[in-house]
C-alpha cells in the first residue's frame, strides 16, 4: 500500500466504476473525521486508472486531500472488471450499479457464461430481457438514473419506466418527483400511463401537472383511464353524502361495480344503537337513496 | 415467433372434461375435448398464452382411450344432451387437414347419435371432412370484423373465407354455430359489427344455425402486461375492471350496452335465433337480453329446448 498524489489518478476514467451515485454524505462525513481507512484499488499505469474506490475518490476529492491510499496492482481489463465488482458485492448494489455490472461485463467482452454467474451473484435472472433492460437503464440519463435510485425502483417498475420515449420519461419523472410514493402506487401510476399513452398515442401531461400527492395523481388518470368508473364512484359518494350516514352505519359497493349486491354494515353497542341504525336505514330506503345505489350495479 | 413443434402424446388421464368455465359467472355445461393442445393461429388476445407455458402443440393420439372417456360422459348423463368441443385448448381446424385429428371424431358422433360435437374454429378448411360430417357436428365459426382479424388474428382464415366455410358446411346438412368471442370494443367497432352481421345474414342460412355465443374480452391480468408491452392498442382501448373471477372485463354498463346492441342487430336478422352470453353474470344477461338463466342448469336447458327444437326427436 502507499499514498499516491491524487492528482495522478485519472479520476474521469470509470470503466471500471459500477458505483451509483458516487456523492455519499455518510462516507464524506467518515473520511472527514478519520480519513481513506480503506485503500483504493489502482492499476499501475500512468496516469493510475482506478479498479475500486470511486466513491472514496470522489469523497477525498471534495475534501481537498491531496493524496489517497492506494494498492497498485497488475492485472488485465477483464480481472480489474472483476474485482471492481467483487469489492462492491460486501454492500447492496442498487438497480442502476447491477445495470453497470451488466452492461460493462457486455462491453469488455465476457462470456456469456461469466456474465451469467455475475448476474446470479447479484441477484438477477440471465434472460434477454432483463440484460437488455439492464443495458438501457446502464446508458439512460443522470436524470433517470437519479429518479431510479432515489425512489428505489423495482424491476418491474424499471421496465415500465424504460417503455417510455425519453420526453415522456421526462414528463413523467418531472410529475413524480416532488411527491411521495409507495412502490406498489408507482407500479399503479406508471402502468396507468402506460394505458394513456397507448389509448391516446401520447401522453398529456397537462393532467397531471401540478399533482398534490400520489392519491391525486391516480385519482386524475384513472378519470383518463376509466370514465365510466369514475363517474360511477362520483355518482356513489354524492348518494353517501345525501344518505349522511353516521360513523356507525357503512354502506359498502363493489369497487368496480360488477358485484349486484351491497353491503350495510352497522356498528352497534346495544339493542338501542341497532334501533337507532335501522330507523336511519329505513329513512334512506323511503328516501330513495338506496334504490339510487343499486342502480349502480344493476341495469 | 419461433417453430413450432408437434408432439403426439399418449392420453393421460382425463382428456374429456367439463368446461372449467369461471367463478360467479353463468356458464353453458360444455364438455371439452382436449385432442390438442396449443394453437398455431396464435391469435394477439388468445388466452392460451397465459395458460399453457410451452409454444409447442401436443396431440393426444390415443383416440379410442378419448372416444372411451366420451362414451362415459354421455352414458352416464341422464338429464340434458351433451355438447362437445375441441375448441377449448386449440383450434379445431387448424391443423386437421394434415393430421385428420377429427375423423374419428365426427364419426363417433355420428353413430352414437345422443350427443353433439362441435368443432370451433377461426379456419376455414373443411372440404376433407366433407365426406363424413352429419347432423351431429357443428362447424361454428368464431368471427369477427376483418379488421380485427387483419391486426389481432394474423394467421387465421379471412373473414368472407370462414362465412363461405359454414354456408358449405349447411350444404352438406350440418347445424353451424356463430362464436362473437371476444367482442372487442375500438373505435368504430359498432359499425364494423353491424355490416359483420349483415354480411351473415346474407351469406349464411341462419335458420340452421344451431348457436350463437357472444361474449365481450376477458383475459387473465398477465395477458394486460402483454398487451401493453405489445401496443395492443385495440384490445386495451375499452374501459377494464377486474372481475370477480381475477380476469379483465370490460366495465359491466359497456357490456350490458355491446350485448344489448349486438343481440338486437342479430335478432333483427333471424328472430329465432338462439343467442346466449359466454361467461357472464346474470345481471348483465337480464340487462342485455331481458332475461337470465337463474344458473347452469337452467342454461343447459335452453341448450337442450334448442337442440329438441332442431333435430326434433332426432336426439
Amino acid at each position: 500500500m502507499q499514498n499516491i498524489p491524487i492528482e495522478q489518478i485519472n479520476a474521469n476514467d470509470r470503466k471500471f466504476c459500477i458505483s451509483y451515485p458516487l456523492k455519499d454524505g455518510v462516507l464524506l462525513s467518515s473520511i472527514n473525521k478519520i480519513g481513506v481507512i480503506q485503500p483504493l484499488l489502482v492499476l499501475g499505469r500512468r496516469p493510475y486508472i482506478v479498479v475500486s474506490g470511486f466513491r472514496r475518490l470522489e469523497a477525498a476529492q471534495e475534501l481537498g486531500f491531496t493524496d489517497i491510499p492506494c494498492i497498485v496492482v497488475d492485472m488485465d481489463e477483464k480481472k480489474a472488471m472483476l474485482s471492481s465488482i467483487h469489492s462492491n458485492l460486501g454492500r447492496t448494489l442498487n438497480i442502476i450499479e447491477k445495470a453497470y455490472c451488466v452492461d460493462k461485463m457486455f462491453t469488455m467482452g465476457f462470456s456469456r457464461e461469466e456474465i451469467s454467474d455475475v448476474m446470479g451473484i447479484i441477484s438477477l435472472g440471465f434472460h434477454e430481457k432483463i440484460i437488455k433492460r439492464m443495458r438501457d437503464l446502464a446508458n439512460a440519463d443522470d436524470a433517470v438514473k437519479d429518479f431510479v435510485v432515489k425512489k428505489n425502483l423495482n424491476m418491474q417498475n424499471v421496465e415500465s419506466l424504460l417503455r417510455f420515449a425519453n420526453y415522456e420519461i421526462s414528463g413523467i419523472i418531472d410529475a413524480l418527483s416532488t411527491i411521495h410514493t409507495t412502490e406498489s402506487m408507482l407500479r399503479e401510476i406508471l402502468r396507468m400511463l402506460s394505458i394513456l399513452k397507448l389509448k391516446n398515442g401520447d401522453i398529456d401531461f397537462s393532467i397531471i401537472k401540478g399533482v398534490d400527492n400520489q392519491y391525486d395523481l391516480k385519482k386524475r388518470l384513472k378519470c383518463s383511464i376509466n370514465p365510466i368508473l369514475s363517474e360511477l364512484e362520483e355518482d356513489l359518494n354524492e348518494i353517501k353524502e345525501k344518505c349522511a350516514l353516521p360513523p356507525e352505519i357503512d354502506i359498502k359497493v363493489d369497487p368496480f361495480f360488477e358485484k349486484e349486491y351491497i353491503d350495510m354494515h352497522i356498528r352497534a353497542n346495544n339493542p338501542e344503537d341497532v334501533g337507532r341504525a335501522l330507523l336511519k336505514i329505513n329513512s334512506i330506503l323511503d328516501a330513495g337513496y338506496i334504490r339510487s345505489i343499486f342502480g349502480l350495479t344493476t341495469y | 415467433m419461433g417453430l413450432q413443434l408437434i408432439d403426439f402424446v399418449e392420453a393421460r388421464g382425463n382428456i374429456v372434461r367439463n368446461c372449467p368455465g369461471t367463478k360467479h359467472h353463468i356458464c353453458c355445461g360444455y364438455k371439452t375435448i382436449d385432442l390438442v393442445e396449443g394453437c398455431i393461429l396464435s391469435c394477439s388476445y388468445c388466452i392460451l398464452k397465459g395458460y399453457i407455458n410451452t409454444p409447442n402443440i401436443r396431440i393426444n393420439s390415443d383416440m379410442p382411450y378419448i372416444l372411451s372417456q366420451i362414451k362415459g360422459f354421455i352414458d352416464t348423463e341422464k338429464t340434458h344432451i351433451l355438447r362437445f368441443g375441441t375448441g377449448e385448448l386449440s383450434d379445431s381446424l387448424a391443423i386437421d387437414r394434415r393430421y385428420r385429428l377429427n375423423r374419428p371424431l365426427i364419426e363417433f358422433f355420428g353413430e352414437t347419435k345422443r350427443a353433439i360435437l362441435e368443432l370451433k374454429s377461426k379456419w376455414a378448411q373443411i372440404e376433407h371432412l366433407i365426406p363424413y360430417l352429419n347432423p351431429y357436428t357443428v362447424i361454428s365459426f368464431s368471427l369477427a370484423p376483418q379488421r380485427i382479424i387483419d391486426k389481432e388474428e394474423k394467421r387465421t382464415s379471412p373473414l368472407y373465407k370462414r362465412l363461405r366455410a359454414a354456408k358449405k358446411a349447411q350444404d352438406c346438412g350440418c347445424f353451424v354455430g356463430l362464436h362473437f368471442d371476444p367482442v372487442i370494443i375500438y373505435d368504430g367497432f359498432e359499425k364494423d359489427y353491424e355490416y359483420l352481421i349483415g354480411d351473415i345474414g346474407r351469406i349464411i342460412d341462419l335458420k340452421r344455425v344451431l348457436w350463437v355465443s357472444l361474449g365481450l374480452l376477458r383475459f387473465p391480468p398477465r395477458l394486460f402486461e402483454r398487451f401493453l408491452e405489445e401496443n395492443r392498442k385495440n384490445l386495451l382501448y375499452g374501459e377494464f375492471v377486474r372481475g370477480e373471477d381475477g380476469k379483465y372485463r370490460y366495465i359491466k354498463k359497456e357490456r350490458v350496452k355491446i350485448y344489448k346492441m349486438l343481440y338486437s342487430l342479430l335478432k333483427e336478422q333471424e328472430n329465432d335465433l338462439f343467442i346466449y352470453l359466454c361467461m357472464e353474470r346474470k345481471e348483465v344477461w337480464r340487462g342485455a337480453i331481458g332475461t337470465t338463466p337463474e344458473d347452469n342448469e337452467a342454461l343447459m336447458g335452453f341448450f337442450d329446448s334448442r337442440v329438441k327444437t332442431l333435430y326434433g326427436g332426432t336426439l
